[in-house]
């Protein structure tokens, strides 16, 4: 497989899994959680630290970055789970757009614009090392994936549900919902840390711009495309994103060199546009509507 | 330290406007319009082709680039939101969708005129000293501007006739209706009086540091959170609330070694506001149709 | 087993809505509390079960052993407690059968961990003798899709509250909105579960006749205030009660 190809499904399977997760947040719990990229940029960044700088192994890096960045997500859930979805929203926007700031400006952690790098990879298959890190990143995806159908048939899917669809009806029959939902967005963001963490293995050199606010955009708008409600509504959203552009267009349209230099901004344009157009005219996604009696 | 203040307000006393403007769309229509960021962005490069392209005096370009501002906002209200709301788009997703025309113009703006920073044009420059620090005249200008638009759009609002059937109009639709109000004309002026000020927020800002396709994006969070904290709803306490965050902004500046910690403090100030206000409580009932 | 209220006071806007200065709730089987519009039986309901903040007083829940103050206690503490209140005004979950309501309602917290998801099949099997028992009695149209009327959305509420096997059950106008032979299926439901399990009842009703014929014990309450209690003979034979309060805003 060519290394083009490699790095472009890479890509995309990072985007499936964290579609996926975000459909955890949104789709199941109901949390409007647009601050994706921070929690991806605090598990990369705070593996690259710890692989480059301090020469932490490998494992116990990845496991100190998922923890570090379930703790954070356990800490702003804290403060901000039970206000209304619109503050949810800007809050983890905000938090976002911190976490960009403070890796740029904490140079003396981060490298700043300079970048950290090189960060290494969990083994070595010579050339084919890309190659099969693409199919443990794979393997991670199906297996959020495969957990996002499973939650959708037991009862604690059940209690999601709930949860979002009428919260004070819930606490009435006694169940926990706000520790419920702090709960599961610390253990989903903290996946999207673990996620972040290997993307940066992937990439082997990070700079702030791959966690600006475009990467949490892609990820919504794959969502919403897709089909938020649907477990593999962020899977086929990123399949007509990015796959659609990282992968064929990038490789395989011919574009008169003007427009190849645009093209990461018309493409932003045009998840733009379809982002729009998709809720005005088709909210639920390509994949339509949960059904009620079936998952 | 005195000089520190002076800047820290000079700057945020566009954010006033902007607040403002945003508050009003907030009023009416009761979601959080992020395509908001690229009203000031909009505005400040309207002024910036008037100013530099076509080589027009600044102070002739700020009418016709806030008039172009309000056009275009009554434009994304008549295709875009209208629309939707028509349609009942929810309340969360009315804001992812003003996040994906925020992502269309800015980047289109990118295309347009690339990553460079833009700075106007000003004939002669002369400096006035305010507390010791050194002014452009330019920047006075614009502060006396904001000062004058901000309670001139007070005004209009609470004290014409006009401006009470838009209120009328925000606070209970079916009411006005009743009533004999038009509600397309009256929000689209909404929305016009909105992009006006916005624009001007944009082109103000413009004066104090430069303008580039990211000056809006990079605004509209702060933007938001003074208007949830002052109060949205009330275009009083926007204006409260921006005046705070200027000086807040200010002192912030001034005490801490990096921006990083001002916005770290800001968003705690954030949360720390809403959890008092009531949480879980819906700010203000979504509108059922434009 | 029951329930006690302590100098229990509530205001609204500079009226005095709710004044029990001493009550106690929960040692006769099925209690009803009557009286005119406006009495404040709902809201006492809501000070009890702590959906409104209780101005003055306490209440203090008497189950096995030490009392309990449950007026600084959230909703989904006082749930989990055992005390339960059926809704007056029909709530629903717009997405979930009317099956998946009833598991929600049986599933304990062992079961609603973010791990266990494995775990529907023996949720199902555990549950499986109940929800028939609950099915069969009552008749929904549709079991596996969403419970379609109001009164089968009601019918829903009842049941979600008694599968989660409480001990005290408040129950807000139950019969309201539910067709003839409903009513008299779900009191018949009630007395059963009296009996079988250790559960009290409080039922608020404008229904009359079904508060004579169901209640072991019946509280009055007027202006905010409780005026009498007795057994429903007793109350229904008080003639100044009648002519005060019963003729005027009989319902």
């Amino acid at each position: 497989m060519d290394a083009f190809l490699v790095t472009g499904f890479t890509t995309v399977v990072v985007y499936v899994s964290l579609a996926t997760l975000l459909h955890l947040q949104y789709g199941k719990a109901g949390i409007v959680n647009f601050g994706v990229v921070g929690f991806v940029g605090i598990g990369m960044y705070s593996f690259g630290v710890l692989t480059v700088t301090h020469q932490v192994p490998f494992l116990l890096a990845l496991l100190i970055a998922t923890l570090l960045t379930g703790l954070v997500a356990f800490g702003l859930g804290l403060l901000i789970l039970d206000l209304d979805a619109e503050s949810v929203l800007v809050a983890t926007l905000a938090f976002a757009t911190i976490v960009f700031h403070l890796v740029t400006t904490e140079k003396w952690l981060t490298n700043g614009v300079v970048g950290l790098g090189t960060i290494p990879f969990p083994f070595d298959f010579g050339r084919d090392t890309r190659f099969y890190l693409m199919l443990l990143l794979t393997f991670f995806a199906a297996l959020i994936v495969f957990y996002a159908y499973r939650v959708g048939v037991s009862p604690y899917g059940r209690l999601l549900f709930a949860i979002q669809d009428n919260e004070p009806l819930a606490k009435g029959l006694g169940k926990p919902t706000t520790r419920q939902k702090l709960v599961f967005f610390t253990v989903t963001s903290a996946a999207m840390g673990f996620i972040g963490a290997w993307y940066a293995s992937a990439t082997q050199f990070l700079v702030p711009q791959i966690i600006g606010a475009s990467l949490t955009f892609t990820v919504w708008i794959a969502l919403i495309i897709g089909g938020r409600k649907r477990v593999l509504g962020g899977a086929l959203g990123v399949i007509v994103t990015v796959a659609l552009f990282d992968i064929f267009v990038e490789r395989y349209a011919e574009l008169p060199p003007d427009y190849a230099q645009q093209l990461p901004n018309l493409k932003l344009m045009l998840y733009g546009l379809v982002l729009m157009l998709v809720i005005l005219f088709r909210p639920v996604g390509l994949l339509g509507e949960r059904r009620v009696d079936r998952p | 330290m005195v000089d520190a203040l002076v800047i820290g307000l000079l700057e945020a006393a566009p954010l006033v406007l902007a607040a403002m403007g945003f508050t009003l769309i907030y009023y009416l229509n009761g979601f959080i319009n992020v395509a908001y960021a690229e009203n000031l962005t909009l505005g400040a490069y309207f002024a910036v082709v008037l100013n530099s392209t076509l080589g027009w005096n600044f102070y002739l370009t700020i009418v016709p680039a806030a008039v172009l501002a309000g056009l275009f906002s009554v434009l994304s209200y008549l295709v875009v939101i209208r629309p939707a709301l028509r349609r009942g788009v929810g309340q969360a997703e009315m804001i992812v969708l003003t996040v994906g025309l925020s992502f269309f113009i800015r980047h289109a703006l990118r295309v347009v005129f690339g990553v460079q920073l833009y700075l106007f044009d000003f004939t002669s420059t002369s400096y006035l000293s305010v507390f010791g620090t050194g002014v452009t005249d330019a920047q006075t200008t614009a502060l006396v501007l904001v000062a004058v638009i901000a309670i001139g759009f007070y005004l209009f609002i609470y004290k014409t006739g006009y401006g009470q059937k838009m209120r009328a109009l925000a606070n209970n639709r079916d009411l006005a209706l009743v009533s004999g109000i038009d509600p397309t004309p009256v929000s689209a002026l909404i929305w016009f009086f909105a992009g006006v000020a916005g624009g001007l927020a944009g082109i103000f800002y413009g004066v104090f540091s430069f303008v580039d396709y990211l000056m809006g994006w990079n605004l509209i969070l702060i933007i938001i959170m003074i208007a949830i904290i002052g109060g949205i709803g009330s275009v009083r306490g926007a204006v409260a609330a921006g005046v705070g965050a200027g000086i807040f902004t200010a002192a912030a500046v001034l005490n801490l070694p990096t921006p990083l910690y001002a916005q770290v403090l800001l968003l705690f100030f954030f949360i720390v506001v809403l959890r008092l206000k009531g949480k879980g409580v819906r700010l203000f009932r979504m509108q059922a149709r434009g | 087993m029951k329930l006690q209220l302590t100098d229990v006071t509530k205001r609204f806007g500079g009226r005095q809505v709710v004044n029990v200065p001493e009550l106690a709730i929960g040692a006769h089987g099925i209690e009803g509390l009557i009286g005119p519009n406006g009495a404040g039986k709902t809201t006492l309901m809501n000070l009890i079960m702590r959906r409104l903040p209780l101005d003055t007083g306490q209440v203090t829940w008497h189950a096995n052993g030490d009392p309990v103050e449950i007026s600084r206690l959230t909703v989904e503490q006082i749930a989990r407690l055992g005390i339960v209140k059926t809704n007056q005004i029909v709530q629903d979950f717009e997405s979930l059968t009317i099956i998946d309501s009833f598991l929600l309602s049986l599933a304990d917290s062992g079961f609603e961990k973010f791990y266990r998801v494995f775990s529907d099949k023996e949720l199902r099997r555990q549950t499986e003798h109940e929800i028939a028992g609950y099915l069969d009695f009552f008749h929904f149209e549709a079991p596996n899709g969403r419970a379609l009327s109001a009164g089968e959305k009601k019918l829903l509420n009842i049941i979600r509250c008694l599968l989660l096997k409480p001990r005290f059950l408040l129950m807000d106008e139950p019969t309201a909105g539910l067709p003839d032979e409903q009513k008299t299926k779900v009191m018949e439901f009630i007395r059963r579960k009296v009996a079988e399990d250790d559960l009290s009842i409080l039922i608020v009703e404008h229904n009359l006749d079904l508060i004579w014929n169901v209640c072991e014990w019946v509280s009055f309450m007027a202006d905010g205030e409780i005026i009498i209690q007795g057994p429903p003979d007793e109350i229904r034979g008080d003639r100044t009660l009648a002519e005060k309060y019963l003729g005027k805003d009989h319902v």
